[in-house]
């Protein structure tokens, strides 16, 4: 690969952020006073030093989405984990209501879970979203029974950037007493998140969406919540989640997280002005049409449809460009074959318009001069492959 | 299998060869649809057999942009046969190896797109032809060497026919006829899905595959024919009017095209030269399989440039060398039923085309029996579906649409003792015939002709034969050697 990649598909995963490597350093046996690695759980000295970072990694987690308590936070080895551990495990603590609530616009890794309890016999219901990917919450409301077990919202989505209405879907949840579980995977790092403020029962995060190591999650638990494991073992992080704990990538995601909650206005603002500039570039290109919330979306989140042009080809033309962007989200695109996104489906577009989405995704790093490259890019790419399709005629 | 593309593919897709279109095409094909996410259109120009230039678009993914940029490529400035050689194998090979799991569509999709580009020049060149019939000199191209177009359906008959061809070193083109639309996904002969895979045997055998649009002339000269004797209380055979008037003549015209000798199909039939030099056909080596029945109208011009390789050799045989040979076609069913009605339903096919108006069943001296639905749906010598019940079974002896009546009699009453031919085809004089065979599959009767003249012939049967129906073929033979043929006329 070359060295030189405008990487623009942050949404997938983020680099690794220098200070992050050095936290992590001490734990892959770099450990400044010759320490041997230790296991958490042991009593020596080691040990004791593996703990410690642990702990502090906890607190700093907690600190990003506004825990009272670190002892909230659980830790994981990914959002697929964290999202799978909630939905299953706060079914399993109620088990008499047998109902779930999803958004359909959730990430695979709670829509799967959902129907993964669907093969067991519970009812789900997939609330849809407006033409901009936003959930209702009034329909929400209506989607809510007295054997619901639980509701899954997420609060900002992966694929279009979407930031859905957390507060007032948390606040109708609180109300019938429905546990709430959100996923904050790629909203974490890009919006303010207080969970002391917005009473939701169980939300996952991710290290390497905010420039920590790939591996490494973590699920919030209110206090008071009733949650049941699905992984058995030693009992680590409150009989929660056993395994021996990631201890590097636990003190990189702790590190992520403490630069994540110090820089977040900045990140936001430097974001944001290179999205407002993205858009208005990738749009005046005809036939470019921008998918989401024009406001309600995330910092970092530009996903365009971009008539007459296969998606797939377009995402590798730019990659032999030297532009990284994403085809929908990685997870979608991976997969061979033509799969339009059901989430642009769910917000009305036609399967063309679906299977000729790109996302564009920049970060904390991204510089204007970046943008600009891909701009450039993006217009060749798009007019070589318009010239190229025997489809496509301009509407000039 | 990798789900990476090579940097051949990509190399492909950043910087596509040949791409765009050509101001005055010889021919322009396109395949795949938006729908399903990739389009491919080919514009070709052709120059003496000879693919001169050629430009391309495609819609679509990675694998479809590159298979078409390379494509291209192996085929620019190549002789017909060879561009159309180029196999999914070879277009593979160009971009480097397999392509990711999920994308061998691509290979299928832009060699199609050529494909029926090569289709449209044909199609242009034959202009008439193609509707009306080949009426040229029936002119045979000497190259020099032996060669031969084979006429592929996309079976085990006609794969092992070009493969013995091409192992006996003919230079060999195959070409499969569009005939009719079909039902997608069926196993119908000249369906689009048929089509596909005729083309994919022929280029495992590495044998060049041509297509040839022949819809209208199938649909003028086989289904017209085919409703109309339904309506006219005749028996159609479809697969004699195609004999007569559409196969040999659009393989005939490909040979001369190409400049090639011979023309072959999959027929189980032999073609002999008698001693005086006349050629006509002889029963084939497997009379099970015998097909001379629906071969006579075959102008004698076109058999004399015939060969029928599997003349010579056993069904078994055949199923076996393709075994042998590793031919996926060896396991195809054998197709019974009328290419263009695929379920066997013919009466629904014809009711489809035609009115029906209800009348009435009656017997020989006129008395009503019962009423009918339509004079479409029934032949002579028909049994099953009167619906008139009576003390002995009741046959169709007679169908009379002008009164819109169907008259019913005995078995006894299907006897005939002469037949009334006409439409002939002779390759031998007519009175070296010994013997008539009136359907499919029966045995010949022995039998004395009497020239009627304006080319009629009345046939004496030595013994009564069973439902001799109007529309039906009669085929005369002199021990195994065919004489001619006609078809038996309405007021035999």
């Amino acid at each position: 690969m070359q060295n030189d990649v405008v990487y623009l598909d942050h949404a997938a995963t983020t680099p690794l952020d220098e200070r992050v490597l050095e936290a992590m350093l001490p734990h892959l046996g770099r450990a400044p006073n010759g320490s041997p690695r230790g296991n958490p759980s042991s009593l020596h000295a080691p040990g004791v030093f593996a703990r410690e970072a642990v702990e502090e990694a906890r607190a700093s987690v907690a600190r990003l989405v506004g825990a009272d308590d670190p002892g909230e936070i659980l830790f994981t080895a990914g959002g697929t984990e964290s999202d799978n551990l909630a939905v299953l495990g706060l079914a399993a603590a109620d088990p008499d209501k047998k109902h779930v609530v999803i958004s359909v616009v959730e990430h695979p890794a709670v829509r799967e879970a959902a129907a993964h309890l669907e093969v067991a016999g519970y009812e789900v219901t997939s609330i849809g979203v407006d033409a901009d990917g936003l959930v209702s919450p009034v329909e929400l409301a209506g989607a809510l029974r007295p054997d619901t077990a639980l509701a899954a919202v997420m609060w900002a989505n992966n694929e279009v950037g979407a930031v859905q209405p957390i507060e007032e879907i948390a606040a109708i949840c609180q109300e019938v007493r429905v546990p709430l579980h959100v996923d904050a995977v790629q909203a974490a790092g890009r919006l303010p998140i207080d969970v002391s403020r917005i009473p939701v029962s169980t939300l996952a995060l991710s290290a390497h969406k905010l420039y920590g190591p790939q591996g490494v999650g973590a699920l919030y638990a209110r206090g008071d919540i009733e949650l049941e494991p699905v992984l058995f073992g030693g009992g680590q992080e409150k009989g929660l989640r056993s395994g021996t704990e990631n201890v590097a990538g636990i003190a990189g995601f702790g590190e992520a997280a403490r630069l994540a909650y110090e820089e977040l206005a900045d990140r936001t603002r430097h974001e944001e002005a290179l999205r407002e500039a993205l858009i208005s570039g990738a749009t005046g290109i005809p036939g470019v049409r921008l998918n989401g919330h024009r406001e309600k979306r995330l910092s970092s989140n530009i996903h365009v449809s971009v008539e007459g042009v296969d998606a797939e080809s377009l995402v590798l033309f730019l990659d032999a460009l030297g532009c990284a962007v994403g085809s929908g989200s990685a997870c979608a695109s991976s997969t061979a074959g033509h799969k339009a996104s059901p989430i642009l489906l769910a917000m009305a577009r036609t399967p063309e318009e679906a299977i000729s989405s790109i996302r564009i995704t920049v970060g904390k790093d991204t510089t204007q001069q970046e943008v600009n490259t891909f701009l450039d890019s993006f217009a060749t790419a798009v007019t070589q492959l318009r010239e190229l399709s025997p489809l496509y005629t301009s509407k000039n | 299998m990798t789900n990476n593309y090579n940097p051949r593919v990509i190399d492909h897709l950043v910087r596509p060869r040949n791409a765009g279109e050509l101001e005055a095409p010889s021919g322009v094909g396109e395949s795949g649809d938006a729908a399903c996410g990739d389009v491919a259109r080919f514009t070709v120009r052709i120059e003496e057999n000879h693919l001169e230039e050629i430009r391309y678009k495609v819609y679509g993914c990675v694998a479809c942009i590159a298979a078409g940029s390379a494509l291209s490529e192996l085929v620019w400035s190549k002789p017909l046969p060879e561009a159309a050689r180029v196999s999914k194998v070879d277009l593979e090979n160009a971009l480097g190896g397999p392509l990711p799991a999920g994308k061998e569509h691509a290979l299928t999709l832009v060699l199609d797109a050529l494909h029926k580009a090569l289709e449209d020049h044909w199609n242009r060149q034959a202009g008439e032809m193609l509707v009306e019939g080949y009426a040229g000199g029936f002119g045979r191209g000497t190259n020099g060497r032996k060669s031969v177009v084979a006429a592929m359906s996309g079976g085990v008959d006609s794969a092992v026919t070009a493969l013995l061809l091409k192992e006996a070193g003919y230079d060999v083109v195959t070409v499969t006829f569009r005939l009719h639309d079909g039902e997608r996904g069926s196993r119908s002969c000249c369906s689009p899905d048929t089509v596909l895979f005729a083309r994919d045997t022929a280029h495992r055998m590495g044998l060049p595959h041509f297509t040839l649009n022949l819809k209208e002339l199938f649909d003028r000269r086989v289904m017209k024919d085919f409703v109309g004797s339904y309506a006219a209380g005749r028996t159609p055979n479809p697969c004699v009017s195609c004999n007569a008037h559409v196969k040999f003549h659009a393989a005939s015209f490909l040979a001369d095209r190409l400049g090639f000798h011979n023309v072959a199909t999959g027929h189980y039939a032999r073609v002999v030269e008698e001693p005086g030099g006349a050629v006509t056909m002889a029963r084939p080596a497997d009379a099970s399989k015998d097909q001379t029945y629906v071969l006579w109208p075959v102008p004698g011009e076109l058999l004399s440039r015939t060969i029928f390789p599997l003349g010579e050799y056993r069904k078994e045989e055949v199923r076996r060398i393709a075994e042998e040979r590793g031919l996926a076609v060896a396991y195809t069913p054998e197709s019974q039923d009328i290419c263009f009605i695929p379920d066997g339903n013919y009466r629904g096919f014809v009711r489809k085309k035609v009115a029906a108006e209800p009348g009435e069943i009656v017997d020989k001296g006129g008395r009503t029996l019962g009423k009918h639905a339509g004079v479409v749906d029934f032949t002579v010598g028909q049994r099953r579906g009167i619906g008139v019940s009576a003390p002995t079974p009741l046959y169709v002896t007679e169908v009379r649409p002008s009164q819109n009546q169907v008259v019913v009699g005995r078995r006894k009453d299907l006897e005939v003792r002469e037949v009334c031919v006409g439409d002939l085809n002779w390759f031998l004089d007519c009175g070296e015939a010994d013997s008539v065979q009136v359907r499919y599959n029966s045995a010949p009767v022995s039998c004395e002709i009497e020239d009627l003249g304006d080319g009629e012939v009345r046939a004496r049967l030595a013994e009564p034969v069973m439902g001799v129906a109007p529309g039906q073929s009669a085929v005369f033979y002199k021990g195994d050697r065919m004489v001619g043929g006609g078809v038996v006329r309405q007021d035999a």
